[in-house]
């Protein structure tokens, strides 16, 4: 469903180029739940910007369900994200003066649903997270994994065919970082939702069927599942 | 339900509820967008209801009238009698023709004194020119002439019935020691300031012109008052006159005001004085709109991580500039609703003090909203703009 080849991202800061990206190539099957891992700075938040449709490389192509999505104008590209991509982060990024219910509904208004639909969708998706009972609450009345729930619900209302998460753990304590992982790995089990997570720890790398890392601006994917630690 | 419908919607309750968060900042940017609105709302309905209150004088005086004045300066020593009582006979475009000699004196009814002002000497028609009714007896009539008879105003027949006076007509009045029988008694009239003649009806005698020719120190007509024909132009009505007196008196100069000039002149002067007013009123909704616009500023570099988030759920450019624009609309709408209210109310405060009748004008009021509405449109959208351009990636790592 997404195939990568060739990315390359350079930035030019002054008159010194630096090339991040180095010509990755990557191919995420639907239903995959996938790792990707690399030190601080090896380009893996560069990497889901691009896959996220928020960024465009230097050179390389991406194609999202058989579409290349580089020529796509900003607004196809701001459509694309809305049916297709749902973003998790690591911090968490709700909209603090909106409600939990409010801040799910997001991706269905801008895809233009009516009202009470929106709320009847995002009212089930948050009961799926196990937030049914904090859906007035605003982001500052909740811990950290309930406001990781409900960036997961908002990621997935809308339905998108790929979860992207980079580090929605980073911000988490070890119980509570393990309760969103054991929901994004139910998501994918039950619903088949493709999930790539940008990760530091192994242990969340652990959890995932297919796990790479990236590595002076190149993906690699051991064949090996199991996961020798960074 | 359609994709943009649902998402102004959205922006639209979101707007509202952002304003109401900023409160203080709010409020500092309704105040200019307020004092703008509410100025030009004050100024274009004080302007309208001047403009209102000037035609109702001159419609209570009616339009033709034509005031005929020897020029300051001129030759000649004065309006000559005989030339004056004839100007609506000889002259095509004046349908009637009301000289006057103005005198003064002091009013004693039975010995005690019941006032004392204008004794103002006329001819029959001085009364139909100045619409002036009478409550008892009859006006000054054409036969009159050299009699000591007068028709008295309604203040000064008050007075004299205050004095003991219980039939006014047939009684005497004293003027500066001179006997006059008096015939008739005039109803009250209103005083119209809006002619450069005054009649003063109320405290004034009238008594016929001859007599006054000689009681009064000045013998010379001071002052035609006429009425021009039906469908003449002023300017036709101004040029007969003076013809005719040009072949008359040679050397009189003339100094002649029509109404309708006055109201030609008036309605220009109201035309630079609302356009000077509301030029003023702009310049505070320039300085509103900045203001306003430095707040709209001030939100979007506040909110590049909702501007970010929004981008990546999907919001497109447009988006994220209808969203920023609703809200700057809202506020003007807000500070133009405020300021419809305040200027309404110093309008209303203005024509207590000038006895004024207060109106409030549909016309300004909705003006006041479109330009609210505007100025939001305006000022909001450079940076409504900027936030629809902001990099989604920059936002979302908080740089
Ligand atoms: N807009 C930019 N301009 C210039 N350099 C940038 C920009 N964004 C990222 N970089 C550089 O690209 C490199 C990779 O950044 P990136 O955020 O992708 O790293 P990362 O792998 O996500 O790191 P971390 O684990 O710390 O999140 C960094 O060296 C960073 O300085
Ligand atoms: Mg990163």
């Amino acid at each position: 469903m997404l195939k990568l080849t060739g990315i390359r991202r350079s930035y030019r800061i002054g008159p010194v180029t630096t090339e991040i990206l180095r010509g990755v190539d990557l191919e995420v099957h639907a239903g995959d739940l996938m790792s990707i891992m690399g030190p601080s700075g090896s380009g893996k938040t560069t990497l889901m910007n691009i896959v996220g449709l928020l960024d465009r490389p230097t050179s390389g192509a991406c194609i999202l369900d058989g579409r290349d999505v580089s020529g796509l104008r900003d607004d196809e590209l701001s459509a694309l994200r809305n049916r297709h991509i749902g973003f998790v982060f690591q911090s968490f990024h709700l909209l603090p003066q909106l409600t939990a219910l409010e801040n799910v509904c997001l991706p269905l208004v801008y895809r233009g649903a009516g009202r009470p639909e929106m709320r009847r969708h995002a009212q089930a998706i948050l009961e799926r997270v196990g937030m049914a009972e904090r859906t007035g609450h605003r982001p500052d009345q909740l811990s950290g994994g309930q406001k990781q729930r409900v960036a997961i619900a908002r990621a997935l209302v809308g339905e998108p065919a790929l979860l992207l998460a980079d580090e929605p753990t980073g911000a988490l304590d070890a119980d509570t970082a393990g309760e969103v992982m054991a929901l994004l790995r139910q998501l994918n089990a039950e619903r088949g939702i493709t999930i790539l997570i940008i990760t530091h720890d192994p242990s969340v790398a652990g959890q995932c069927a297919r796990q790479t890392r990236i590595r002076d601006g190149r993906l690699f994917e051991p064949k090996a599942a199991a996961a020798d630690g960074a | 339900m359609s994709r943009t419908f649902s998402v102004l919607s959205a922006n639209a309750r979101e707007a509202a509820e952002s304003l109401r968060r900023a409160r203080l900042r709010t409020v500092l940017g309704l105040v200019g967008v307020m004092i703008g609105i509410s100025s030009v709302i004050a100024m274009v309905s004080l302007g309208e209801i001047a403009r209102e209150q000037a035609r109702k004088q001159f419609e209570a005086l009616g339009t033709d009238i034509v005031v005929v004045r020897k020029a300051v300066g001129s030759g000649a020593k004065a309006i000559d009698l005989p030339n004056a009582l004839q100007v609506a006979a000889a002259v095509p475009s004046i349908t009637e023709a009301a000289p006057r000699i103005s005198g003064r004196g002091t009013f004693r009814f039975a010995g005690r004194k019941v006032g004392g002002g204008a004794v103002q000497g006329v001819t029959r028609s001085f009364a139909s020119v100045n619409r002036l009714t009478l409550q008892e007896g009859r006006f000054i009539s054409d036969l009159d002439a050299d009699r000591y008879w007068c028709v008295v105003g309604a203040g000064v027949a008050e007075a004299m019935r205050g004095a003991g006076a219980d039939r006014l007509a047939g009684s005497l009045l004293e003027v500066d020691e001179v006997l006059f029988t008096v015939v008739g008694v005039l109803d009250g009239k209103e005083e119209s300031y809006a002619l450069p003649v005054q009649v003063n009806a109320n405290k004034s005698i009238f008594v016929p012109i001859t007599t006054a020719q000689r009681i009064a120190p000045d013998p010379g007509v001071e002052v035609i008052i006429a009425r021009s024909g039906a469908g003449v132009h002023y300017e036709a009505a101004v040029a007969d006159i003076r013809s005719y007196f040009r072949r008359r008196a040679p050397d009189l100069g003339l100094d002649i005001v029509t109404a309708k000039e006055l109201v030609a002149r008036m309605e220009a002067q109201m035309g630079i004085f609302t356009l000077l007013l509301g030029a003023v009123g702009s310049i505070s909704l320039i300085v509103g709109g900045i203001g306003i616009m430095n707040i709209m500023l001030v939100s979007v570099a506040e909110r590049r991580a909702e501007i970010a988030i929004r981008r990546a759920l999907g919001a497109r450019q447009r988006d994220i500039r209808s969203q920023f624009l609703i809200e700057s609309v809202i506020l003007t709408i807000i500070g133009g609703m405020l300021g419809i209210a305040l200027g309404l109310a110093a309008t209303w405060t203005i024509c207590r003090f000038t006895d004024w009748d207060f109106l409030i004008s549909g016309l300004s009021v909705a003006s006041g909203l479109g330009t609210a509405a505007a100025v939001g449109l305006f000022f909001g959208f450079q940076p409504a703009h900027q936030a629809s351009r902001l990099d989604p990636i920059a936002g979302l790592q908080g740089k």
